[in-house]
């Protein structure tokens, strides 16, 4: 069994605005030491999914309306108050694109560390606080000893990453989510961040769950992919048929707009054209149709279900199941229109 | 081809003056160190680096938004430093900039109409009905609908608001445009959009271009000619391919092995150079070649000996004593992903 199962997961928010369908219908496994990586532009659900996972929704503006979370045997959704919070941070952990949404200004780096700790392993403050070293020289904070006792804005950017990992991993949780976790970084210092992420994984037999919007980073991390438009999961796989066979016209959008630096002749890029729905105005039917250069007239009204194509690779578009369905590069018309 | 832009030996310091550290008072942030570059007519040279190594302030000095420390700065054959008046004015339409963020450069006040048509006001160009119909023009050619130049920024996504900017920045018949991270705050769909104008533009207008970005795929892409900047100074430059295919100076190496590229193969197999440590302050930079603290390859000399810039291939200069070729394997398009939709 997996050690996380995500079933037909649905979260709106309710705004003066109208009810916003941020996460609508989302299905996915991740096993022991594996990472699945979940990718899409912004506004996709991406952030959501894994707030609901771990119980994050501010209610009652936003609810987890449908669906369920196996984590090892319990519905993640159905816990109580006391199980959440003995499960956040111990089993589950997460990390954000700027870790001073974790890392509170006020308290020394070691000390915050080390709450973690306190609260669900129970140890005393020295315990604690040594560990915290430990947990900061593991991440490569040089000469931790002495830089645990530094406030957060006393670390770099990159440091501060670090320490947010270091606080993440403290309690040795099964399942890592890190949201965005190189998105504000420079190259080399995601390099270092991934490498160490990956170094972890192996160590201790960590679960990942990698949010982003970089396909570099995707191939760089990911067994398993799961791309994400306007709420719904519309592709999902392992990496390579991703990569090397993706079948939904967004996925191939997606691939077409990317300058590539490795490949040595200059390509034409193809964007997607129009842009991303307002989740409060999901266009009807294939929620993609506006801006899908192969859309018919069935995906105006009529919504693609996810479906296995072939073996562990799905795919939400009506013309996935037909061989003769092909990327079409005469499609990119690398047409001008922003409306 | 003729050159449009020179740039020799600019300088940049800025005054430390408050909030930080005390040991620190008095002394200068080394922005930009001596950098020298030229620009083409019609050439787009891509201007590449990590946060914080000057690639704003330089792009800033070009247009005299920042009044620079040392240096000078030659557009189309006149020194800029020394322009004053109808000649001044003159270099103010020639040479426009685009900023990073659609959403904090323009005035929320302001209608779309207005906000292109404010360079031909501030210029005294036209009449307000010349430049309306003058307005209406720009928007058809960045792609947004004419019809919309009532409505204000807030109605417009990202991509649009950065069409906006491009819109009143080519307003003036503008030469040389700066393009100071254009695409980094979009989305990869909407950035291609964007990419894509700029070079449709350049066509049409006969534009140059000083593109700034800390995106290496995209300047690779945009670009003609490539600069790569560390701590205030240029480490490297070169044309597109050979800086890429061959770059010379380990910088280089490092940062075009760090970027992680879209397929799963190559991620697998391939060598990595992962420095270490962050970059150090501008304030007090590492002596002789600036990078010899992260530099894989850093020798005695490295610390002692400033590296400077000499010719490594045609037109391809690199600034390290050591430099030789690190070929970054690139290869034929055959391996893009996802040649056919199914299985086959
Ligand atoms: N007005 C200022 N006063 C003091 N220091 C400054 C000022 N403007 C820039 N700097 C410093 O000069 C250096 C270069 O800054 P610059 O904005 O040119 O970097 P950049 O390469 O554009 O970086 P980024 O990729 O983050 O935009 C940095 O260390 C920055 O902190
Ligand atoms: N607290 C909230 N209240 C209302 N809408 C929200 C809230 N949080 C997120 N949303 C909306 O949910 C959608 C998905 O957001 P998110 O998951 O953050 O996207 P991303 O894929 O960029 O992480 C967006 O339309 C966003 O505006
Ligand atoms: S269902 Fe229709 S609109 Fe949606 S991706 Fe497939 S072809 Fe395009
Ligand atoms: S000069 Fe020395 S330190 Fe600088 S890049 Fe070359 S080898 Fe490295
Ligand atoms: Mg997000
Ligand atoms: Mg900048």
């Amino acid at each position: 069994m997996a050690l996380l199962e995500v079933t037909g997961l649905r979260t709106q928010f309710f705004t003066r605005d109208g009810v916003v369908k941020a996460v609508d219908g989302v299905s996915f496994e991740l096993e022991q030491g594996k990472t699945l990586a979940i990718v899409g532009e912004s506004g996709s659900g991406k952030s959501v999914t894994a707030l609901s996972l771990m119980r994050l929704i501010q209610e009652p503006q936003g609810r987890v309306v449908e669906g369920g979370v196996n984590l090892g045997g319990q519905d993640v959704l159905k816990m109580s108050d006391t199980a959440i919070r003995a499960m956040r941070g111990n089993r589950i952990a997460m990390i954000f694109q700027d870790p001073m949404t974790s890392l509170n200004p006020v308290f020394r780096v070691g000390y915050q560390i080390g709450e973690a700790l306190r609260v669900h392993k129970g140890m005393n403050r020295k315990r604690a606080f040594d560990r915290a070293v430990e947990m900061l020289d593991l991440v490569g904070i040089p000469n931790a000893a002495h830089r645990a006792k530094d406030y957060p804005h006393q670390f770099s950017g990159g440091m501060r990453q670090r320490a947010m990992i270091a606080m993440a991993l403290a309690c040795d949780p099964d399942i890592l989510i890190a949201d965005e976790p190189t998105t504000a970084l420079d190259v080399t210092i995601q390099a270092q961040i991934l490498e160490l992420m990956v170094e972890l994984q192996q160590r201790e037999g960590t679960a990942i769950i990698m949010i982003t919007h970089d396909l570099g980073v995707v191939a760089d991390m990911a067994n398993d992919v799961m791309v994400m438009y306007g709420g719904k999961q519309v592709e999902y796989g392992v990496a390579d048929d991703v990569f090397y066979r993706p079948l939904h016209p967004y996925t191939w959008g997606l691939l077409d707009s990317l300058p590539r630096h490795d490949i040595s002749a200059k390509g034409e890029l193809c964007p997607i054209k129009g842009q991303p729905p307002s989740l409060i105005d999901i266009p009807s039917g294939c929620a993609f149709h506006p801006r899908c250069p192969y859309a018919k007239e069935i995906c105006r009204t009529t919504v693609p279900a996810l479906v296995e194509i072939e073996p562990g690779h799905s795919s939400a578009c009506h013309f996935s199941g037909d061989p003769a369905f092909r990327r079409d590069q005469v499609a990119c018309s690398a047409d001008m229109e922003a409306n | 081809m003729s050159e449009l832009l020179r740039v020799e030996n600019l300088v940049k310091h800025f005054a430390v003056d408050q909030g930080v550290v005390a040991s620190h008072l008095g002394k200068k942030v080394h922005a930009v160190d001596g950098v020298s570059f030229s620009v083409n007519k019609g050439e787009t040279l891509g201007l590449v680096g990590e946060s914080g190594c000057g690639k704003s302030t330089t792009g800033r000095c070009i247009i005299r938004l920042l009044e620079p420390s040392a240096g000078s700065i030659t557009f189309d054959g006149t020194d800029v430093r020394s322009l004053r008046g109808k000649a001044l004015q003159s270099f103010r339409r020639d040479v426009q900039f685009i900023f990073q963020d659609p959403y904090a450069s323009l005035n929320p006040r302001m209608t779309i109409g207005e906000i292109v048509s404010e360079p031909m006001v501030v210029h005294r160009i036209g009449t307000p009905a010349t430049r309306r119909t003058r307005a209406k023009e720009l928007l058809d050619v960045v792609g947004l609908n004419p019809e919309h130049i009532n409505r204000y920024p807030h109605e417009f996504s990202g991509g649009q608001r950065q069409r906006i900017g491009i819109a009143r920045a080519l307003a003036l018949n503008p030469r040389l445009l700066i393009c100071d991270e254009p695409v980094s705050a979009l989305d990869v769909s909407i950035q291609a959009q964007v990419i894509n104008l700029l070079d449709e533009l350049q066509d049409r207008f006969e534009l140059t271009y000083v593109f700034i970005a800390h995106d290496l795929s995209v300047v690779r892409h945009i670009s003609d000619r490539v600069a790569v900047m560390y701590l205030g100074k240029i480490v490297e430059v070169g044309g597109w391919l050979g800086l890429y295919d061959q770059p010379h100076h380990p910088y280089t190496q490092s940062l075009l092995s760090a970027v992680p590229v879209p397929d799963p193969d190559k991620q697998r197999s391939r060598e990595r150079i992962i420095l270490e440590g962050d970059v150090p302050s501008p304030i007090d930079p590492p002596t002789g070649c600036r990078f010899h603290t992260r530099c894989p390859i850093a020798q005695d000399i490295c610390t002692a000996t400033e590296p400077e810039l000499r010719e490594v291939a045609d037109g391809h200069e690199a600034a390290c004593h050591f430099a030789k070729p690190f070929p970054i394997t690139a290869e034929a398009p055959a391996a893009v992903a996802g040649e056919g939709a199914v299985a086959g």
